[in-house]
């Protein structure tokens, strides 16, 4: 069972991703029938069960055959091989031990989009297993850093994509491709900037023409990729920041929160290029603190880059000089770094405007971004703190949603639980790993107490249980750490909110600044391009 | 009158209480009500004195102290206001029986400073006098210990008028016993979701044993994150907070983190409870906000060993509570009913006067 585990298609690991390939041929049978495959069997046999009880009476020959055949070849499926029953016992039984609050019970949880993702991972390339690891860990995180990864795995995906025989290039890649993003998913659903480059990059293969040879067509989607990514993200950003930097003044205090790519490079080139002295406030958030993500890159910057320029200019060599090599979190750029919890009327009194990062523009005016972002908002517009936006175009969706609730994405609750002093963001195993230990450790605990049958030894272990329980309060760990044998307790961890309009004074893009209520403008220009 | 000084056997008794206050040993909010209560009573016992006016100075020198040993901590003022209280009406009730002249209607003694009045009716008593004085008094501290003891009972009752079946309340005190005993009175007539606010980083383990607690009840309990207020607050009905001191404008003091979470529920549109026992109001305004608030351990927020934060962050800052303006706030629950916030000024009268707003 440890075996299939580890080397089974669940696990993600990239350099155990590489070899699969030369693996799959041989189990090239035993693939035949995945895991969704035998779902969908299962369901399409429970429909036609259904059916045939709704017409008691009168069964017609043909759909009696139909169920005879499909279980027929069910029992073949079960039978097939030992190694597909091994890997269905790494699934995850979704029902049994994890609950969503009744509020969100329609959101799909980490647990199944692992249970729903089909075992390809043969024909998945190791750059989107590695990238996949990487979004599931939050090595990865924010909308543009994962697009922009995406992109550039993609183009090691198509650069090593062989067209197979009997079909062209325009057709077969964009299934080829379906199935990586597929797999993608599994760690964390797509951004909506992801979103929209994928159907960017469907189309473009579509429009492939079949004259062109094979690696002409390769050569061509790779390019294309890269003035996407220059286009859409590198000029965009620099468009928006020259367009932003107008906001920052000297001796100004500025309110950032969390990690936004875009609000970081804005801070750089305001010190760096302008020589601007401002305050900066960083709120920040649990459970993945993205605020210290961008403190760190900050304070991580230093003044080199324009020592050259110093020291033509002779009378500040002595002033600046000593400054060029200091980060500029200690010169040009004061931060103060609180908790959302801290951010009440005494830091908020003067700071002149606040700037936010996105996940998505609605249609509906409104921001999608992490969530936190609609409690600042909400406090600085009362204040009369004007809100600011910076969002690529890349990022605007023909959505609308009007509350938080309907539609976000459920991030694995243990987040919240591991660590709760630590004030780091969670260390994550990948999923299968992380089942794979459980799993081990249920069979122990069963194990050692079908040996222990003992009362004093019970006991025993009782006591070591509880003072071991003492312990791990003290090291940080939580005294709900087994929620889930808890029967009332429900944790939610989502990772988005939804800031009304009219909580944004200006949403600022590569295409000009604007007032939320014209995102479906951009949407309709945007489209037409 | 000012002449009074506090004898060394009074020293020595508030000498452990000033200390546990200052150290923060004697923590959460009710202890140390009733610490003060029963340190007020070792000490009129203790003390000695001619005149009964003799004993509010003393009473008022202590009180400065307490409050000096704890400056945050409003409670230790109000309990020391309230002992005044019992003892002022003690005097009144016995000048009335004592002299036949005629109490002075409030209209001329508007006109006349506090002094004069005071010095008028001054006048030494007898041994007699005084020892019965003491132990009227003493028995209206225990009256006060007895109300504070029972504080949650009278806050509890109303929860069952405040709850209907089904509601998604949220809470972002969990460090709040009194919202929990709130809680539980009221599942034994109602069911109802209870979401809970982690409050990172200075109440989180309280926060995770409170949710234990309230799941122990058999009440469906959800913890979320600080940030998910603004996402959820359009499905809850009721927001519930506890409260460390309400001042005489309707305002409150309470955790850190709670400000917003009553903000954005104003915001909503969603209805407000604080939870406060009565000793908790105290007769002071909140001319300024940032005043009462206490800061604590920015090593909660970004860690010390982390020496390249702590080089290049020009501040961090990691207050511990929340000044809440008395318009976020739609009613307070104390132990004597519930009262709109413009109202606790008429409740604070009843139980403070005025003279001993200022204690030095």
């Amino acid at each position: 069972m440890s075996e299939a585990a580890v080397s089974g298609p669940k696990a993600p690991v990239p350099e155990k991703g590489k070899p699969v390939g030369d693996a799959a041929p041989a189990d090239g049978e035993n693939k035949g029938l995945s895991n969704k495959e035998l779902k969908e069997l299962k369901k399409k046999e429970k429909a036609a069960k259904r059916a045939a009880e709704k017409e008691a009476k009168g069964i017609t020959p043909e759909q009696q055959q139909k169920i005879a055949e499909q279980k027929i070849e069910k029992k073949q499926a079960t039978t097939s091989t030992k190694l597909k029953k091994q890997l269905n016992q790494t699934l995850i039984k979704v029902e049994d031990k994890n609950r969503i609050p009744s509020l969100f019970s329609h959101l799909e949880t980490r647990e199944q989009r692992n249970a729903s993702s089909p075992s390809i991972s043969h024909i998945v390339h190791p750059a989107i297993l590695a990238l996949t690891l990487k979004y599931s860990s939050y090595k990865i995180v924010g909308s543009t850093s994962r697009l922009k990864n995406m992109l550039e795995a993609f183009k090691v995906v198509i650069a090593d994509y062989q067209t197979p025989a009997n079909t062209t290039l325009t057709r077969h890649l964009t299934g080829h491709l379906s199935i990586q993003i597929e797999y993608l998913k599994t760690a964390r659903p797509l951004s909506v900037s992801m979103g929209n480059a994928i159907r960017w990059l469907k189309q473009e293969i579509s429009h492939i023409s079949i004259d062109i040879t094979e690696n002409q067509a390769k050569e061509f989607l790779v390019s294309k990729i890269d003035d996407f990514i220059k286009e859409k993200i590198d000029f965009s950003d620099q468009v928006i920041i020259e367009n932003a930097s107008q906001h920052i003044t000297n001796n100004c205090t500025i309110l950032t929160y969390g990690h936004s790519q875009v609000l970081e490079e804005l801070f750089k080139y305001c010190v760096l290029e302008q020589n601007k002295t401002f305050n900066l406030i960083i709120v920040d958030s649990r459970p993945l603190f993205e605020g210290k993500k961008l403190l760190t890159n900050l304070a991580n910057t230093n003044f080199t880059q324009d020592q050259d320029e110093l020291e033509s200019d002779l009378e500040s060599i002595s002033s600046r000089g000593i400054r060029s090599c200091r980060p500029i979190t200690q010169s040009n750029l004061k931060i103060h770094y609180v908790l959302i919890n801290s951010i009440s009327t005494t830091i908020l009194e003067d700071v002149d405007y606040v700037f936010l990062g996105a996940h998505a523009m609605l249609s509906n005016g409104r921001l999608y971004a992490r969530v936190g972002t609609a409690l600042i908002a909400m406090m600085c517009h009362t204040r009369n703190i004007p809100v600011l936006t910076c969002c690529e175009s890349v990022k605007f969706s023909d959505k609308v949603q009007l509350d938080s609730v309907t539609t976000n994405e459920l991030a694995d609750v243990d987040d919240l639980l591991q660590n709760i002093n630590s004030k780091k963001p969670p260390q994550k195993k990948s999923f299968a790993l992380e089942q794979f230990i459980k799993q081990c450790e249920e069979q122990k605990k069963s194990e050692s107490e079908a040996n222990n049958k003992n009362k004093q030894q019970q006991q025993q272990q009782q006591k070591k249980a509880e003072a071991a329980a003492q312990e791990a309060i003290a090291d940080g760990e939580s005294p709900i750490k087994n929620w889930r044998d808890i029967p009332n307790l429900n944790i939610l961890n989502i990772m988005y909110d939804l800031t009304p309009p009219e909580y944004i004074k200006k949403v600022i893009t590569e295409l000009g600044s604007l007032p939320p209520s014209s995102v479906p403008v951009i949407l309709r220009e945007y489209k037409n391009t | 009158m000012s002449s009074t000084t506090i004898s060394p056997e009074i020293l020595s008794l508030i000498d452990p209480v000033v200390s546990g206050l200052k150290r923060h040993q004697i923590v959460g909010d009710k202890v140390i009500a009733l610490a003060i209560c029963h340190l007020l009573m070792k000490v009129i016992s203790a003390a000695r004195w001619t005149n009964p006016y003799d004993l509010i100075n003393i009473i008022r020198k202590v009180g400065t102290i307490l409050h000096t040993a704890y400056p945050r901590k409003i409670i230790t003022g109000n309990i020391v206001r309230r002992v005044l209280a019992i003892i002022r009406d003690e005097i009144e009730t016995e000048n009335s029986n004592n002299d036949n002249t005629p109490m002075m209607s409030s209209m001329f003694s508007l006109l006349s400073t506090n002094s004069n009045t005071s010095h008028k009716v001054q006048h030494n008593q007898s041994k007699k006098q005084s020892s019965d004085f003491r132990s009227v008094v003493i028995e209206g501290i225990r009256d006060l210990i007895d109300e504070i003891a029972n504080v949650n009972e009278g806050i509890e009752t109303m929860s069952v008028d405040l709850i209907h079946d089904n509601e998604i309340l949220l809470t972002p005190t969990p460090t709040s016993e009194t919202v929990l005993q709130f809680l539980i009175k009221a599942r034994a007539k109602r069911k109802f979701t209870v979401l809970v606010t982690e409050s990172f980083p200075n109440d989180i383990n309280t926060a995770h044993n409170f949710v234990k607690k309230l799941a122990d009840h058999k009440i469906e309990t959800i913890l979320i994150p600080d940030t998910t207020v603004f996402a959820v607050m359009s499905r809850v009905g009721k927001v519930i907070i506890g409260s460390s001191a309400v001042f005489a404008n309707g305002g409150c003091i309470s955790n850190s983190g709670v400000a917003h979470v009553v903000e954005c529920a104003k915001e909503h549109k969603t209805p407000v409870f604080a939870l406060a026992g009565l000793f908790k109001l105290s007769p002071l305004y909140p001319f300024n906000g940032d005043d009462l608030i206490e800061v604590g351990n920015s090593g909660k927020v970004l860690n010390y060993d982390d020496f390249k934060f702590v080089e290049n962050v020009e501040l961090v800052t990691n207050p511990l509570d929340n000044y809440i303006p008395p318009e976020h706030i739609d009613i307070y629950i104390t132990n004597v009913g519930g009262f709109a916030p413009s109202f606790i000024y008429r409740i604070v009268l009843d139980n403070y006067k005025t003279e001993d707003n200022k204690l030095e």
